[in-house]
């Protein structure tokens, strides 16, 4: 197993820039999860480590040495794609051993690995069979059968369970993330789902625009997104914005007011964010919640054990998730307040956290 | 046969040894392009490669090939070091094999013919030619003479080209309206659509030579089924080789030519909605309606490409003329454009003269694909 | 306005009456095309199974009186059939090969790579479609006749080994592009080199393509006449389009010879040409569709 360092890697194709001096450090046996909406790069970035893509400017190196000019098989690393790109023509085997085969690795070497990586992944009796003859599940299981063989310094693994059904997909994932208990690997994990993302990685980096916008625990980019963006593509439902400003410790926007925790130090003009869960309907609690302003319900949505609340406070629409036992209509009034404790401000001309 | 057989074999060995040192030279320059000895010692090298290979050929010039060969390779070398960089080595080499053997049977072609119709290669000259290498320069004198004087022994280039639009105006409008039609059928005929289908393919699944020839027997004016049939009918028999042979090649030819069109027409009408015809019947409009204002406008962008297909087949097709009339005797009344060319090649042995029909030929076609091309390309963007 | 039961039934009554006569038109019609188009090879039976002394006739049945298979025979023993069936194997097996490995290779190119030239490539192989057959055979011939190939299979295999490569390309191309990419990149990770994953995953994948371009490679060559006409003289090397073409030429006594020998080439070929049409419909309208 080894690291992986990206040294400022930038993509460009003629004009379009896909990728902006991005820098990235993963450790040996990390689980990296790159995270971000479509066309933010990542997998071109996934695709850069593995060779495929030609870097335009930077650095990549594995274990300490720069991989740039060195083709995908001489990098040593390992890949599952999104839909699986199992030989057609070859059985499960066939396709588990090709990369061994072509290292030339003896028979019974071959053998045991094969065997091996099958009885973790339980597709033992799947062996003689062709990917035509197998479920999207079974399929995924060749896919990593046949990086797992190799033995590789990296898994990179480019939203692999993208093409899977709901249930199939909490199946998968627990599976990858008792693979990477079990094996130690360092992997490299490309997804747009944030729930893969939150559950799977020990560490995530959150891209959008070419531009790699936090590194972090799951938990940081949660608690402590480092700007908007972050804020707002972490966590479902998403988090509500309010622009306004702050003064004196004061926020202060056209539909509400209220006095932030000491210790701010912010001023002039902020967006404030807060999740739909810290949003308070009908509580007071004077210190822990904002002072409380009166908010209209539109609509009422029961998720089972939690409920969402689609208010309006003044001309501000807001999401709140509160518990089922909630008892309210649409059209009623409530009197809506905020946890302190749960408010992110952000810049508004640059967007960053602030505090 | 034993012989003629190693001779094949051994030009296959031949040509893979051709390939792979094409390969290996362009490996070599793709991937050390920018060692600093490329340029000198690859400069250094061909021309002993050049006088190596010319030795053991005994080819002549011994000196002037060694210097050709330093030349060509410094340019070659240049070209590899300062303009290609290594650069798309891959689909380079994969298509440099083939791009060469095009380039030798079709690309040399054209350019000798240009040489020939500028110079003047007849039987009396071609043997001093195949000995010597030399034929006498004429300049443009056989471009006059295609329009002054007949490719054959009567019929004139304007008779010719006149002859040549319509032959073709008449086949690719029946191939069409015969495809069309038969498309149409077999559209709505749900019970033995496939072996219809089978069936009617057979005149272009079988080789052309058997089709025509098997199908000259059958206008021969004496036991040829056309006249029998006619003959009971109490008609008397018809000459249909000598006297109506246009008529007889436009006949052979329509025969072959439907199920191109059926097949395309057919493929075009499947992948027509249903839904479209629910709609407009719903609109009320009639059976004609809906062919009118449904099905043609929807085939339009099947159906373009197969016509210029088609037209450039008919137009470029000596096969049906050529056997139907190319034997001794044979009459020049259906011949066109391009069965003119071929007889007079090698009928009448006028090789200058018909490199130059060769050219003129190739003219007229270039223009009317240009045209065609800005005439489609105009009504094609409604559908784009 | 129909109104009644009865009248609504009446009026139902006569919409089906209408589609069965339309039907039947339809089904007359097409048998009568079928028959149209199977008519020479039904003849061909028919004048191939003549006895020896009734060749010549009027008659028009389909086995003729006292039928037999002497044609058949005396094609065999009186003819070089089996040469020039022979002759036509070596030259079309050689040049479908030669065109088929070409193909492979530049249809690959031309599929997955982008390079100064690509879109241009394409279009002129289209544009060689255009190029009048007639006027490339003078300039071909005369240089077969100074290599010394006049009367050879090499010259044949010279002549015809680009003919079909334009196409095959086209072909091989439209293939290559629905294979998925994914799985030439899985190969480069596994460890095969760009052409290794050619050679190793595309290549085995494709062969349903390349049975299919070799198929019309085949069947191109060995229906090909007016080049053989023009490059070989000697009837020892004869391929059988020019032995059958003599045979039916001047004498009539020979055409039951003529049928004999047309009808066991046609046979096998409609068999491929069947077997190979669907694929080869679509090749050829892509090249029109695409361009």
């Amino acid at each position: 197993m080894a690291s992986v360092t990206l040294r400022r890697i930038s993509k460009r194709y003629q004009e379009a820039t896909v990728l902006r001096e991005v820098s990235l450090d993963i450790a040996d046996r990390e689980f990296m999860i790159l995270v971000g909406p479509s066309g933010c790069g990542k997998s071109t970035l996934l695709r850069m480590i593995a060779g495929l893509e030609e870097v335009t400017e930077g650095d990549i190196l594995i274990d300490g040495k720069v991989v740039n000019h060195l083709a995908p098989r001489d990098r040593e690393i390992a890949m599952v794609f999104q839909d699986y790109a199992l030989y057609p023509h070859m059985t499960v085997e066939e396709n588990m051993s090709f990369g061994l085969r072509l290292r030339g690795l003896a028979k019974a070497e071959i053998d045991r690995r094969v065997d091996e990586a099958a009885a973790v992944l339980q597709i033992k009796d799947l062996l003689k069979r062709t990917p035509r003859q197998l479920s999207g599940g079974q399929r995924q299981r060749v896919a990593i059968g046949r990086a797992i063989v190799r033995k590789p310094k990296a898994f990179l693994f480019d939203e692999p369970l993208s093409n899977l059904d709901a249930k199939l997909r909490e199946e998968m994932r627990i599976e990858i993330a008792k693979l990477h208990q079990r094996l130690g690997a360092t992997i490299i994990y490309v997804t747009h789902d944030q729930v893969e993302a939150m559950t799977l990685g020990s560490r995530m980096a959150v891209m959008n625009g070419g531009i790699i916008q936090q590194v972090g625990t799951p938990a940081e980019a949660f608690f402590r997104p480092a700007n908007h963006f972050v804020a707002g593509f972490i966590g479902s439902p998403t988090m509500n914005f309010i622009d306004g400003a702050v003064a004196g410790g004061m926020f202060k926007s056209p539909d509400m007011g209220f006095k932030l925790p000491g210790g701010t130090r912010a001023s002039g003009p902020v967006i404030l964010g807060i999740r739909p869960e810290g949003v308070c309907v009908n509580k007071t609690d004077g210190s822990s919640l904002s002072e409380p302003v009166p908010a209209a319900i539109e609509v009422v949505e029961l998720l089972g054990y939690k409920r969402n609340l689609y208010l309006k406070a003044g001309e501000k629409r807001l999401l709140a998730t509160v518990d089922a036992s909630f008892d309210g209509k649409p059209g009623d009034t409530v009197s809506m307040s905020l946890q302190l404790a749960g408010i992110h401000l952000f810049d508004q001309e640059t967007k960053g956290r602030i505090g | 046969m034993i012989s003629s057989l190693l001779q094949v074999l051994e030009f296959v060995a031949f040509l893979a040894a051709a390939v792979a040192i094409l390969e290996l030279y362009l490996h070599v320059h793709f991937s050390y392009f920018d060692h600093p000895w490329f340029v000198s010692a690859t400069v250094a090298v061909a021309p002993v490669l050049a006088a190596v290979s010319g030795h053991s050929l005994s080819v002549g010039h011994l000196p002037s090939l060694v210097l050709a060969a330093a030349g060509i390779q410094l340019v070659s070398a240049l070209v590899f070091r300062y303009v290609v960089r290594g650069k798309h080595s891959l689909p380079i080499m994969l298509l440099a094999p083939g791009f060469i053997g095009l380039g030798m049977l079709i690309a040399y072609p054209l350019a000798f013919e240009v040489y020939l119709a500028l110079h003047d290669l007849k039987l009396t000259t071609i043997m001093a030619w195949s000995r010597t290498g030399h034929i006498p320069f004429v300049g443009f004198k056989h471009f006059t003479n295609v329009f002054t004087s007949s490719p054959l022994s009567s019929v004139t280039f304007g008779w010719l080209f006149g002859r040549t639009i319509w032959w073709t105006f008449i086949n690719v409008f029946f191939h069409v309206t015969g495809g069309f039609i038969l498309a149409l059928l077999l559209n709505n005929c749900h019970r033995f659509r496939g072996l219809y289908r089978t069936f009617l393919v057979i005149p272009w699944a079988m080789p052309q030579v058997v089709a025509i020839l098997a199908l000259r027997g059958e206008f021969q004016s004496q036991y040829g089924f056309i006249n029998i049939m006619l003959g009971r009918l109490g008609v008397a028999p018809v000459q249909w080789l000598t006297q109506h042979s246009l008529l007889t090649c436009t006949i052979i030819n329509v025969w072959l030519g439907i199920p191109f069109m059926m097949v395309i027409i057919l493929g075009g009408l499947q992948s027509i909605s249903k839904h479209y015809y629910d709609a407009a019947a719903i609109d009320g409009a009639s059976a004609w309606q809906q062919l009118r204002h449904i099905t043609l406008p929807l085939l339009r962008p099947v159906l373009g490409p197969a016509v210029t297909l088609g037209a450039v087949w008919t137009f470029n097709n000596i096969n049906v003329i050529y056997l139907v009339t190319g034997q001794a005797g044979g009459t020049e009344d259906a011949d066109i454009l391009v069965s003119a060319l071929y007889k007079a090649a090698f009928t009448f042995y006028r090789y200058s003269y018909s490199a130059a029909l060769a050219i003129v030929i190739f003219l007229i076609l270039f223009i009317f694909s240009i045209l065609w091309l800005k005439f489609s390309k105009g009504s094609e963007s409604v559908y784009g | 306005m129909v109104e009644t039961p009865q009248e609504v039934a009446a009026v139902l009554a006569a919409h089906h009456r209408r589609q069965a006569v339309q039907a039947v038109l339809i089904h007359a019609a097409l048998i009568g095309a079928c028959l149209i188009c199977l008519y020479p090879l039904l003849r061909m039976i028919s004048v191939s199974l003549r006895p020896g002394d009734r060749l010549i006739s009027t008659d028009l049945a389909l086995i003729p009186a006292g039928a037999s298979a002497s044609s058949y025979l005396r094609v065999f023993k009186e003819t070089e059939f089996l040469l020039w069936l022979w002759n036509s194997l070596v030259i079309t097996c050689v040049t479908s090969f030669i065109g088929v490995s070409l193909a492979a290779t530049g249809g690959y190119a031309f599929s997955r790579f982008k390079f100064p030239g690509n879109k241009l490539g394409l279009t002129l192989l289209l544009g060689t479609q255009m190029i009048p057959a007639g006027m490339l055979l003078l300039p071909l011939f005369l240089m077969i006749m100074r290599l010394g190939l006049i009367n050879t299979y090499l010259g044949m295999i010279v002549a015809y080994s680009v003919t079909s490569l334009p196409f095959s390309i086209w072909i091989l191309k439209g293939y290559y592009d629905t294979i998925p990419r994914s799985l030439e990149e899985a190969a480069l990770v596994d460890g095969t080199s760009r052409f290794g994953a050619f050679y190793r995953i595309v290549l085995p994948l494709s062969t349903p393509a390349l049975s299919i371009a070799f198929l019309f490679n085949f069947t191109q060559a060995w229906n090909e006449y007016l080049v053989a006409r023009v490059v070989l003289c000697d009837a020892q090397r004869y391929t059988w389009t020019l032995g059958l073409f003599e045979l039916q030429g001047q004498y009539l006594t020979q055409w039951g010879m003529f049928a004999a020998g047309s009808f066991m080439v046609t046979v096998p070929v409609l068999l491929i040409f069947l077997y190979s049409s669907k694929w080869l419909i679509s090749g050829l309208t892509l090249g029109g569709v695409k361009g």
